[in-house]
C-alpha cells in the first residue's frame, strides 16, 4: 500500500528534479535569463490559484472522511488504501511540503537567474513573463498543485476522522435507539459535537498551506538579495534527503506501529 | 437451569427470547439464553460486570448490528414476531425504550431530545410535539424543575437530571417495552427513589426491563429477576424466590447476598 504512496511523490519528484539538474547544469547559459523582469506578482495569482485549490482539497477531504467514517466498514479496501496512504502523507512534515513547493517553483521564478541579472543591470529585459509564471511547463504546474493537495488533504481526512471518532459510542447507540436513521444520527447527534474538531483540522491543513506559500515567498526574496550560485545542489540535497527520511519515519512507523508509539 | 417462574396460561409472554448466543469476534457474549418475558412486569436483570446484560438489551432493540464483527444466533420474539425478520429496524426500535447509563450525550435541547424521536416519526405539529413533550418530561418527573427552560441544552443539567431525561426522551415515542441499563450509575439516591416510583407508576402501561447492578432496587421493583453470569443464565425465578435463602442455584444466593467471587 505504501508504494502508491511512493508513487505519488515520486511522480512530484521527477520533474523537480529535472527542473533542479537543468538549473545547475544550464541556467548561466540560458536564453530565458534575458527575460528576467519581476516575476513575483504572477507567481502570486498562481499561488493564489494553489490556495484555493487547497481550500477545496480541505473541503473535498472533509467530505471523503465523513463518507469513509461513516458509511463504509473497517475492512472495505478503499477505505484501508486511503487510510493508509494518509497515514504516511499526514505524517510528512508541512515545512517539507513548503520545501518541495518551493524547490517547483523557484527555478522558474528567475530568483537563481536574479542573481545573474543584478550584476549586468543592463541586460535587463523588461518583457513581462506570460500570465502564469508556468506557462510553457504545465507538468511543473501540476506538480506544485499536487503538493499543495497532498499536504492539506491527508491532514484534513485524518482530522476529520478523528473528530468523528471522538464523538461517543454511547451518543450514537442512544440516537439509533430512538430509531433515528443513520443520516439524523449524523446530522443532530454527531455533527454537532465533532464539528469544532474537523474545523480545526482544516484550519491547521490551510495553515499549511499558507506556510508553504509564504515559505515560497521568502524564499523566493532571499534568493533575491543572495550571492550564492551554488545554492540549488545543496538545496537539492538536503530537500531531497529531508523527504526520504521522513518517508521512511512513516514507513517504520506503519509497519511497526508499537515502535512510533 | 431455567425455572419460569408462574406459568399459568393467562401470562402473555411479549418477549420470547430462545437460545440466544451472541458473539463479539471470536468472544463470546452469551452462550445461549432462553427466558420469556411478561406482559406489564418489571423484569429485573441482575449480574457482575461484563456478565452480558447490556449485549442482551441491545439485541432486543437491534443496535448490536451496528457493532461490527458480532454475530447472533438464536431467536428473539417481540409479540410472536422474530425481530430478526423485521424490515423497519427504525420502527421496531422505538416499539421499544431504551435508557442507557450516563454519560450519554444530549446535544439538543431539552425540548429537541424529547420531541426527536416523535419528530423522526413523522410528528410536525408543534401543539402536538409540545403535548408529548410535557407528558413525558411529567412522566419521567422533570417537568416542574424544567419547564421554564426548555431551550436549554440537556447537558447543562445535572447527572439526575440528565438522566431523567433520558427517560422522557426513552417514553416519548410511547413504546410497549421499556429497557434500562444501570440508570442508578449518575444518580444520587434520592433521584434514583425518584425514578423507582417513576418506573413503579409506568408498570401498568408498559413492560419494563431492568437490568440493574444493584441488587437491592431489583428487589424493590422487580416482579421476576433473571441472574447472568458470563454470558449464561443462570436464574429467573419471581423475585421472591431469588432473593430468598433459598434459590435453585447457590451462585444466585452468593450474588444476591454480596457473598460473590
Ligand atoms: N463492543 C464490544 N466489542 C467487543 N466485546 C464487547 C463489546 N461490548 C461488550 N463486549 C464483551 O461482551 C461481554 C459482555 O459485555 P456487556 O457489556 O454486555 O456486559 P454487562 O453485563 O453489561 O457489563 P457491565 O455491568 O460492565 O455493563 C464482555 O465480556 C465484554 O467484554
Ligand atoms: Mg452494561
Amino acid at each position: 500500500m505504501q508504494s502508491i504512496a511512493l508513487l505519488t511523490l515520486g511522480a512530484v519528484f521527477i520533474p523537480v528534479w529535472n527542473v533542479l539538474t537543468k538549473t545547475h547544469l544550464s541556467d548561466v547559459q540560458t536564453s530565458s535569463i534575458a527575460r528576467v523582469s519581476d516575476p513575483l506578482p504572477n507567481l502570486l495569482s498562481d499561488l493564489y490559484l494553489f490556495l484555493s485549490i487547497s481550500f477545496l482539497a480541505i473541503l473535498l477531504g472533509v467530505t471523503c472522511a465523513f463518507y469513509l467514517e461513516e458509511w463504509l466498514p473497517q475492512t472495505n479496501w478503499i477505505r484501508r488504501l486511503v487510510e493508509s496512504q494518509v497515514a504516511l502523507f499526514s505524517g510528512i512534515p508541512s515545512l517539507l511540503y513548503g520545501l518541495l513547493v518551493v524547490t517547483i517553483c523557484l527555478p522558474y521564478t528567475g530568483a537563481f537567474k536574479a542573481i545573474e541579472a543584478s550584476l549586468s543591470v543592463e541586460n535587463l529585459d523588461v518583457t513581462p513573463l506570460s500570465a502564469t509564471a508556468f506557462q510553457g511547463d504545465t507538468t511543473l504546474f501540476y506538480a506544485a498543485g499536487l503538493t499543495f493537495v497532498l499536504l492539506v488533504m491527508p491532514r484534513a481526512i485524518k482530522a476529520t476522522q478523528e473528530a468523528l471518532r471522538s464523538v461517543p459510542m454511547p451518543i450514537r447507540e442512544s440516537a439509533y435507539a430512538l430509531g433515528a436513521s443513520q443520516w439524523q444520527v449524523l446530522m443532530k447527534h454527531v455533527v454537532p459535537l465533532a464539528i469544532p474538531r474537523v474545523l480545526a483540522g482544516g484550519c491547521r491543513a490551510m495553515s499549511c498551506a499558507l506556510a508553504a506559500a509564504a515559505l515560497f515567498i521568502g524564499i523566493y526574496i532571499w534568493g533575491h538579495t543572495t550571492q550564492s550560485g551554488q545554492m540549488s545542489s545543496s538545496f537539492a540535497l538536503f530537500l531531497g534527503g529531508a523527504l526520504l527520511l521522513s518517508i521512511l519515519s512513516s514507513f517504520l512507523a506503519e509497519r511497526y506501529p508499537s515502535v512510533s508509539m | 437451569m431455567n425455572t419460569n417462574g408462574d406459568n399459568s396460561s393467562q401470562i402473555t409472554p411479549v418477549i420470547q427470547v430462545s437460545d440466544l448466543k451472541v458473539r463479539y469476534g471470536d468472544k463470546s457474549a452469551l452462550n445461549g439464553i432462553s427466558f420469556d418475558v411478561h406482559k406489564n412486569e418489571i423484569l429485573g436483570i441482575i449480574g457482575p460486570a461484563q456478565s452480558g446484560k447490556t449485549t442482551l438489551l441491545k439485541v432486543i432493540n437491534r443496535t448490536l448490528e451496528l457493532t461490527s464483527g458480532t454475530t447472533v444466533e438464536g431467536s428473539v420474539k417481540l409479540d410472536g414476531v422474530d425481530i430478526s425478520t423485521i424490515n423497519d429496524v427504525y420502527g421496531l426500535r422505538r416499539r421499544i425504550g431504551m435508557v442507557l447509563p450516563l454519560p450519554v450525550g444530549l446535544p439538543l435541547s431539552i425540548y429537541d431530545n424529547v420531541a426527536f424521536a416523535p419528530r423522526t416519526g413523522g410528528i410536525r405539529a408543534k401543539s402536538e410535539l409540545d403535548e408529548i413533550v410535557e407528558r413525558c418530561l411529567q412522566q419521567a418527573a422533570l417537568w416542574d424543575e424544567v419547564k421554564d427552560r426548555l431551550d436549554t441544552l440537556g447537558t447543562k443539567l445535572s447527572g439526575g437530571q440528565q438522566q431523567r431525561l433520558t427517560i422522557a426522551r426513552a417514553l416519548s415515542h410511547q413504546p410497549e417495552i421499556l429497557c434500562l441499563d444501570e440508570f442508578s450509575i449518575a444518580v444520587d439516591p434520592v433521584t434514583t427513589m425518584r425514578i423507582e416510583d417513576v418506573l413503579d407508576t409506568l408498570r401498568s402501561e408498559m413492560t419494563i426491563l431492568l437490568v440493574t447492578n444493584l441488587v437491592q432496587q431489583a428487589k424493590r421493583l422487580a416482579n421476576r429477576t433473571a441472574f447472568i453470569l458470563n454470558g449464561d443464565l443462570i436464574e429467573i425465578d419471581t423475585t421472591e424466590v431469588i432473593f430468598s435463602d433459598n434459590p435453585t442455584n447457590q451462585a444466585t444466593y452468593d450474588y444476591v447476598n454480596g457473598n460473590f467471587g
